[in-house]
């Protein structure tokens, strides 16, 4: 556990810690305190004393006090840790073999509130442009150009994103697929889910070429308006292999944006079986998934929106709801963060059921960008960072095609690149941390020299 | 959905016939979708009662094929 230790040191260290223009270390302060590991970035602090009037109480909140940093009255604050194990031993321990030592104090994390699905946008797309560096990635060539990214969803409504991004891109109809039973024209669907996708992938990747495969939009008897069936994922990654396979082998790049997955085990066999999709790795689909990226394609699921903080109401899975693809160890799976670089309250947090280490990383949402639901709601859900951590694929893509760089590369470098959030590398909040396009940068420039 | 291996002739007719599966329980519009055509495998569509009747030495499955929806906006 991290903890505030409270010492009283020689008046000359106190005063050196008390001093703005002196800089004290924790070492010097507390070094050889037994079982704590102390924080050598934390500075010490100096805590002055409460002075009472003469028969006063040095600790009321009510009476006039006076506070004192003087050398021989104040005390010094340093951080530590001392282990889980052995916390009730080392705190009672302490003050006993070392004098100096006046109190143990908790030191919990502290945290602002967390953004959730109905809160107002938090920044705009520009801010997210700014955060994924998009000029500088430009700059290198990094636009997209020539890369194909397919977005999985409920079709996209070009004239809508155009709109909205202020400027035409381009749309590969001949690329795009529809689901058995699916009517449509690629680029004509109505404003949805599928827009917002669109228009996310597009923030990194301006130039990228989208191809659309609204496979949200085939029905089942009993579904929802928007929702369709695995199968029909199936068979829209057997159209993407066609796609990938006829494409030169030195110059492959696909990238494929998928926000959407399955919210309840009530439709899936129970895990164990082998029809089972959430846990078994020989379902039709991870099978499926796991050839298109062996064979150059980069995979982008979202993490979902079943965070403990305030978690969709849909979201049906007792534990662990990244499931099945979702959750596939040759797939990115993509957690959300607001532009403030705090994770979003409904963000699921792993471990995952085919990977434990999920999610892989984050990317940015809940910002104003598609207005897809309406002027002032968001472009929300985990459903907008997986297209907006997708346009960044596709933008290294762009001189970074599969033959130089394969998928598991990349998803290696985004990973080891990423901005760590946590103290210990990976967690079950964030993954391997927040995107970081100059991060990225830098790396593929390291790797071009090599 | 139940996958079959198909060594060559990769057809829905030729699946159906070593799943010995008649036409109304297979979904034609779905076809036949390959997995890995490299292993010439192979998933189909088809009711309860067809995935229930596939011999497994013919055919693997039955395979869950649940609803999925889109992850956002949060609800």
């Amino acid at each position: 556990m991290r903890v505030l230790i409270q010492l009283r040191p020689s008046p000359d260290v106190v005063a050196a810690v008390a001093d703005p223009r002196r800089t004290a270390a924790a070492a010097d302060v507390a070094d050889g305190l037994p079982g704590v590991v102390l924080d050598p970035s934390f500075t010490p602090v100096a805590v002055p004393r409460p002075v009472p009037p003469a028969g006063g109480d040095p600790l009321s909140l009510r009476r006039p006090v006076r506070f004192s940093l003087a050398a021989e009255d104040a005390s010094v604050l340093v951080r530590g840790e001392i282990s889980d194990d052995e916390a009730a031993v080392r705190l009672a321990l302490l003050p006993t073999l070392r004098p100096d030592v006046t109190g143990v104090f908790a030191d919990p994390v502290i945290e602002s509130t967390l953004t959730c699905g109905g809160d107002p946008p938090v920044g705009d797309w520009h801010d997210v442009a700014r955060l994924l560096a998009v000029e500088e990635l430009a700059g290198e060539g990094l636009d997209g150009a020539g890369v194909a990214l397919a977005v999985l969803d409920t079709g996209i409504n070009a004239a809508h994103v155009a709109r909205h991004l202020g400027r035409e891109f381009t749309l590969d109809a001949a690329r795009s697929w529809n689901p058995a039973g699916v009517t449509g024209k690629p680029g004509e669907f109505e404003v949805d889910h599928g827009t917002m996708c669109a228009f996310d992938t597009l923030i990194a990747a301006p130039k990228a070429t989208l191809i659309d495969i609204p496979v949200l939009l085939s029905r089942r008897p009993g579904g929802s308006a928007v929702d369709g069936l695995l199968s029909d994922a199936v068979a829209a990654f057997a159209h993407l292999r066609t796609v990938l396979d006829a494409q030169p082998e030195e110059s492959r790049a696909l990238v494929v944006s998928n926000s959407w997955g399955s919210f309840s085990p009530r439709w899936d066999f129970p895990v164990g079986s082998p029809g089972n999709y959430s846990d078994n790795p020989a379902h039709p689909f991870n099978l499926i998934v796991a050839g298109l990226e062996a064979a150059g394609a980069d995979v982008l699921f979202a993490a979902g929106n079943c965070g403990r903080d305030c978690r969709d109401g849909r979201c049906a899975f007792p534990d662990r709801p990244i499931v099945g693809a979702n959750s596939h160890p040759r797939v990115l799976s993509v957690g959300g963060v607001d532009t403030r670089g705090e994770r979003v309250g409904y963000s699921s947090q792993g471990p995952g059921r085919l990977e434990d280490r999920k999610p892989d990383l984050c990317a940015y949402t809940h910002f104003s960008g598609s207005k897809a639901f309406g002027a002032d709601r968001p472009d929300s859900g985990t459903s907008a960072a997986c297209p907006v951590a997708a346009g960044l694929v596709a933008a290294v893509r762009t001189r970074w095609p599969a033959s130089r760089l394969s998928p598991a590369q990349l998803r290696t470098l985004l990973r080891r690149t990423a901005d760590d959030r946590s103290t210990v590398g990976f967690d079950h909040d964030y993954g391997y941390g927040v995107v970081d396009p100059r991060g990225i940068l830098a790396a593929l420039r390291r790797r071009s020299e090599a | 959905m139940v996958t079959v291996r198909l060594a060559a002739e990769a057809t829905l007719a030729r699946a159906m016939e070593e799943l010995g599966l008649p036409e109304e329980e297979v979904d034609t519009g779905y076809g036949l979708v390959a997995i890995d055509p490299a292993r010439g495998l192979y998933v189909l569509r088809v009711t309860e009662a067809g995935a229930r009747r596939v011999d497994p030495e013919a055919g693997g499955g039955p395979h869950a094929d649940p609803p999925i929806e889109p992850y956002g906006p949060p609800r």
